[in-house]
């Protein structure tokens, strides 16, 4: 495997008390016609950089929304959430986007390649918004991602003509375009067979060695287990947190 | 009670409103502009008729030289086979406008102003009659004579009698043909204002009914004896004419117009039925969902289908209560307009009930007919197949040869460009090709008929060059009588700025058909044929010019040979000059409107067997330049020249002026055909409004993803607004492709319907880049609106999509 840069080109100087995510009372409530429902209920949390966490919790718990509020993809009802000193919930829906497509990494549970792009397009996408990376250098950077995961022979394949697991590759490193800080996966192995979800998972042992924060929703307790740290949701309340190793 | 499933219809038509709304306007427009041709064409067919039969129209038209009194008519009245007869005196003037300009000008005087028993003129405003010393102005001649009511204008009789006379007011002729259209105004005064131009008493124009007035061939037959009796009281007769029963002079004109008019709404039509296929594959597209999961709750494909044709029998219902009274006052405006310029009233706007019954049954029957395919092609699918597919949007990519063409692997040479959301637009415009190739169908008919509309134009243009072109000369002068050639060519010769005359002669002639009967009067020009003639060859449909050693040669109309089967080219033509036949050889046809008969044969042949050798009738003359300004200038001095050595000026034309005016006369048919294809082109953008609309509806996940990845909104609404633009260029190829057999199509139909030949092809370039330009901004229009709303979505309501 090729060695690959996974570090920020700009480092940034990290609080003092190393957190790389940082939320504050987070309440979220949806209203809905069936009536209210909080799904999450003033959650404190701090991840650090380079941790390997892992968010389990039954169905309705409020592990996707944890997620989405770190990612920006949804907004606190109340509280804070801070990610890489940037106050995620005071940006506007443009903001969050330009600010994601560069701080953090979005790994979905259906993959969700563009299916009219090839692998390596789907990345250099990415590149291309995220505007990290000199041009010239995309496609070469876009190339040594899917090299580390495996994919470099099928970069010019459209997603239709690839397996689940391969189209998981591509996504990750699709969701390492711009060498964010952070990686969000919900779910990254629940639509894989057994080997594909081991191959996926021996990704995010890997790219937790190289200091990126990986924050990652699954049901698989055996897979909870082997990250570095493990949350457990009830109710949108944090009511375990423990340690692996 | 409603069973359940019809509450879930109606869920569907009213809850989501945006695409209610969208699928009725779509079908509605389609709807109007069938519903504004078709009932325009019935509104204006019914006016016209109406409003001719009003005016007592004659069956034909004697003129004579000399002038005669109340005791002929009275003569022709008693006519066993003439109905009704009446007179007027006809005088062709010239009137100076504000600018200065010379004009000609008709001006007709009756003897009683409260009794004209045929072809009636009526007041449309101001006094009447026309009092003494001044003079009534036909309401369409205003705009021509740059004058208004009130206005004083300076006329000059062939007699050189100069006279200031105000205009009294405007009076209504629906028998003379518009004066915007054939650029001669006409007037109105009695015979004492006549006289105080120191012209006498007298009639110099017949205009009889004839006892059968619906029978053209009887009409042509009584118009020939009151001329024979004319001419038996010793009348000159240079003129007689046989008018089509029922029809205004520019009848040919707007039954081209009312044809087109069918041929767009047919166009329209299938315009229609192409969006609402798509608007209801669409639909079903979306829910193919819910309609799985109806059937795995145990709904039939027959409950499913009623279900779903029910409701785009609603949105039919929908489409029309918007289409039918729009198109009503849209059919309404559009007659008006078309009434004032062919200068006919509108009695009646009544439209009868089967337009609307067409209107319905395209609106409800024909949406029901044409989603039928898209329904049971959907309902053939399994409950699970309906159900099962959790990936991004929907259209697969990556099947055919055009995808593998587009895919990574060939476009090698743009890995290194950063053209990745170009790529994904263009790739997306592919993926679902059912419903691109509707949305192409759609937009290339309205590109096509966009830029046939500016072709037909053009071509008209070039028609009129080519009618024009034959006059190799820069001004004309018919003259009051006939005059030594030799005499006017030298007069003309001496002003400055002339660089060369020529003349012809002119006589009316008839047709004399093998069982003895006649035509009506037809109009024999006899230039002087040499190569260095400045009348060069008209633009011919067939056969050849005539040459100088030509005897008995001719070439008439080719709608001549429509009108009169026995002739054909290189066959025998019996004409008859001056009471004698003549034989003559047809050697060529050429492009000419069917209401004006016009032959032409050798000048030295002609004037030699009618005894009128050197001999001029009109003179042609060629200048120096050729511009509006010097022509102009060179022709006034023309005039003052004639005028002061005694050479008596009947009519003067600049062949600028006569281009002009022969353009002015088809503004009308392209006006209306740009109107239809403005209605087109926005058929075809909500054509395209719509599929951009379902496409950012099937791929609102992958808009999320796009947001997740990074992508700001301007880049997420490029995306879908380059995908419209690609869709919108796509059509404008494939349009400017196919406009080259529609504008064929147009020419052949307008020519034939106006001058017996197809009109001279010729495809307008500014036509094609105007609609390249249009065709972009709606594309851009069509997409962006979708594309806005899809940047605005938030990331989590479009991850949450289904």
């Amino acid at each position: 495997m090729l060695e690959v840069d996974l570090h920020p080109k700009n480092t940034p100087v990290n609080p003092p008390d190393n957190n790389l995510v940082r939320l504050r009372e987070v309440v979220k409530t949806y209203h809905g016609s069936a009536g209210t429902f909080t799904a999450l209920k003033g959650v404190d949390l701090s991840v650090e950089s380079g941790a390997f966490v892992s968010i389990i919790g039954k169905s309705g718990s409020g592990k996707s929304t944890l997620i989405n509020v770190i990612t920006g993809i949804d907004r606190p009802s109340s509280g804070e959430v801070i990610v890489d000193h940037t106050p995620v919930h005071t940006l506007n829906e443009e903001q969050i986007a330009i600010w994601r497509g560069r701080s953090v990494g979005v790994i979905f549970q259906f993959f969700q390649l563009l299916p009219t792009l090839t692998a390596v397009e789907n990345i250099l996408l990415a590149m291309d918004y995220g505007r990290h990376y000199p041009r010239l250098e995309r496609p070469e950077r876009a190339m040594q991602l899917l090299e580390l995961v495996g994919m470099a022979e099928y970069a010019h394949r459209l997603p239709g003509s690839l397996s689940g697991g391969q189209q998981q590759c591509v996504a990750i490193a699709r969701a390492l375009a711009n060498d964010p800080v952070l990686l969000t996966a919900d779910e990254p192995t629940g639509n894989l067979d057994s080997k594909s979800t081991e191959m996926v998972f021996q990704l995010f042992e890997n790219l937790a060695g190289t200091g990126k924060a990986i924050l990652m929703v699954t049901h698989d307790n055996e897979l909870a287990v082997r990250a570095q740290r493990t949350i457990r949701l009830v109710d949108g309340r944090i009511q375990d947190e423990f340690v692996n190793r | 009670m409603l069973r359940a499933r019809w509450y879930k219809v109606i869920n569907d038509l009213f809850g989501n409103k945006t695409r209610t709304l969208l699928i009725v306007l779509s079908m509605s427009v389609g709807l109007f502009a069938l519903g504004i041709i078709l009932s325009a064409r019935t509104i204006l067919s019914d006016g016209l008729a109406e409003s001719f039969a009003t005016i007592y129209p004659s069956s034909g038209t004697v003129r004579t030289i000399e002038l005669f009194d109340e005791d002929f008519i009275e003569s022709v009245r008693k006519m066993d086979d003439v109905q009704e007869a009446d007179a007027r005196r006809s005088i062709s003037v010239r009137m100076q406008t504000k600018s200065g300009e010379w004009k000609n000008l008709t001006i007709f005087v009756f003897a009683d102003y409260e009794d004209i028993r045929v072809n009636k003129v009526t007041l449309q405003s101001g006094a009447w009659p026309p009092p003494e010393h001044e003079i009534l102005i036909e309401r369409a001649a205003l705009s021509v004579i740059e004058a208004q009511v009130g206005d004083m204008i300076l006329i000059r009789f062939p007699s050189d009698v100069e006279r200031r006379i105000r205009i009294a007011g405007l009076a209504y002729d629906p028998a003379q043909l518009p004066a915007q259209i054939d650029g001669t105004p006409y007037g109105y005064i009695t015979f004492d204002t006549l006289e105080w131009f120191g012209e006498s008493y007298g009639f110099n124009e017949l205009h009889v009914i004839a006892n059968h007035p619906e029978d053209k061939d009887w009409a042509q037959q009584v118009v020939n004896r009151v001329k024979d009796k004319a001419e038996n009281s010793g009348y000159t007769i240079p003129l007689s004419m046989t008018a089509e029963p029922g029809q205004l002079p520019m009848n040919d004109v707007l039954q081209g117009i009312l044809l087109l008019m069918g041929l767009l709404g047919v166009l329209s039509l299938f315009l229609s039925i192409f969006l609402v296929v798509n608007t209801v594959s669409a639909l079903l597209t979306q829910q193919k969902r819910q309609i799985g999961v109806m059937k795995a709750v145990g709904g039939g494909t027959l409950q499913i289908l009623g279900m779903y044709l029910v409701m785009v029998f609603s949105y039919g219902v929908m489409a029309l209560m918007i289409a039918i009274p729009f198109g009503m006052y849209g059919a309404r405006k559009l007659s008006s307009v078309l009434a004032v310029f062919f200068n006919f009233d509108l009695y009646s706007m009544d439209v009868p009930p089967q337009t609307y019954l067409i209107q319905a049954a395209v609106g409800l029957i024909l949406p029901v007919l044409a989603s039928l395919v898209p329904f049971l092609s959907n309902l053939r699918i399994s409950a699970a197949e309906a159900m099962s597919s959790y990936t991004m949007g929907k259209g697969r990519f990556g099947k055919n040869w055009i995808d593998h063409f587009l895919s990574g692997a060939n476009l090698w040479f743009v890995r290194k460009l950063s053209i990745r959301s170009i790529l994904l637009s263009v790739r997306n415009t592919f993926r679902n090709k059912g419903r691109l190739t509707l949305t192409l169908i759609t937009l290339t008919l309205g590109s096509a008929t966009f830029i046939s509309v500016f072709n037909v134009r053009a071509s008209l243009s070039s028609t009129v060059e080519d009618m024009i072109k034959w006059f190799n000369c820069d001004t004309m002068f018919a003259l009051d009588r006939s005059y030594r050639a030799d005499k006017v060519q030298s007069e003309a010769e001496s002003i400055p700025g002339v660089t060369k005359t020529d003349v012809w002669i002119q006589l009316p002639t008839r047709l004399v058909r093998r069982d003895e009967s006649e035509s009506g009067m037809i109009y024999m020009f006899a230039p002087t044929v040499r190569p260095d003639s400045l009348i060069v060859s008209p633009s011919l449909a067939e056969g050849r010019w005539l040459a100088p050693g030509d005897e008995n040669a001719v070439v008439v109309p080719s709608a001549l040979l429509i009108d009169e089967p026995e002739l054909e080219l290189g066959g025998d033509i019996v004409l008859k000059i001056d009471g004698d036949e003549h034989v003559f050889k047809i050697v060529g046809t050429f492009k000419g409107m069917a209401f004006l008969p016009i032959v032409y044969v050798n000048y030295d042949y002609i004037t030699k067997i009618t005894n009128r050798t050197g001999e001029a009738d009109a003179v042609m003359i060629a200048t120096q330049q050729h511009d509006s300004v010097y022509v102009d200038a060179v022709t006034r001095t023309l005039e003052e020249r004639f005028n002061l050595v005694g050479i008596e000026i009947g009519l003067a034309t600049t062949i600028n002026t006569e281009r002009r005016d022969a353009e002015a006369s088809f503004d009308a048919i392209v006006a209306l055909l740009l109107l239809m294809a403005i209605l087109l082109a926005l058929v075809g953008g909500l054509g395209l409004m719509g599929t951009m609309s379902i496409n950012v509806l099937e791929r609102t996940r992958e808009i999320g993803v796009l947001r997740a990845i990074g992508a700001p909104n301007r880049s997420v609404a490029s995306v879908f607004v380059l995908e419209g633009i690609i869709i919108g260029l796509m059509s404008w190829a494939m349009g400017a492709a196919v406009a080259i057999p529609m504008s064929r199509g147009l020419n052949q139909a307008l020519g034939q319907a106006v001058m017996g030949v197809p009109l001279t092809y010729s495809y307008s370039l500014p036509g094609l880049w105007l609609w390249l330009v249009i065709v972009i901004l709606l594309s851009i229009l069509a997409s962006f609106i979708p594309a806005r709303t899809a940047s605005r979505l938030t990331v989590r309501e479009v991850l949450a999509y289904e």
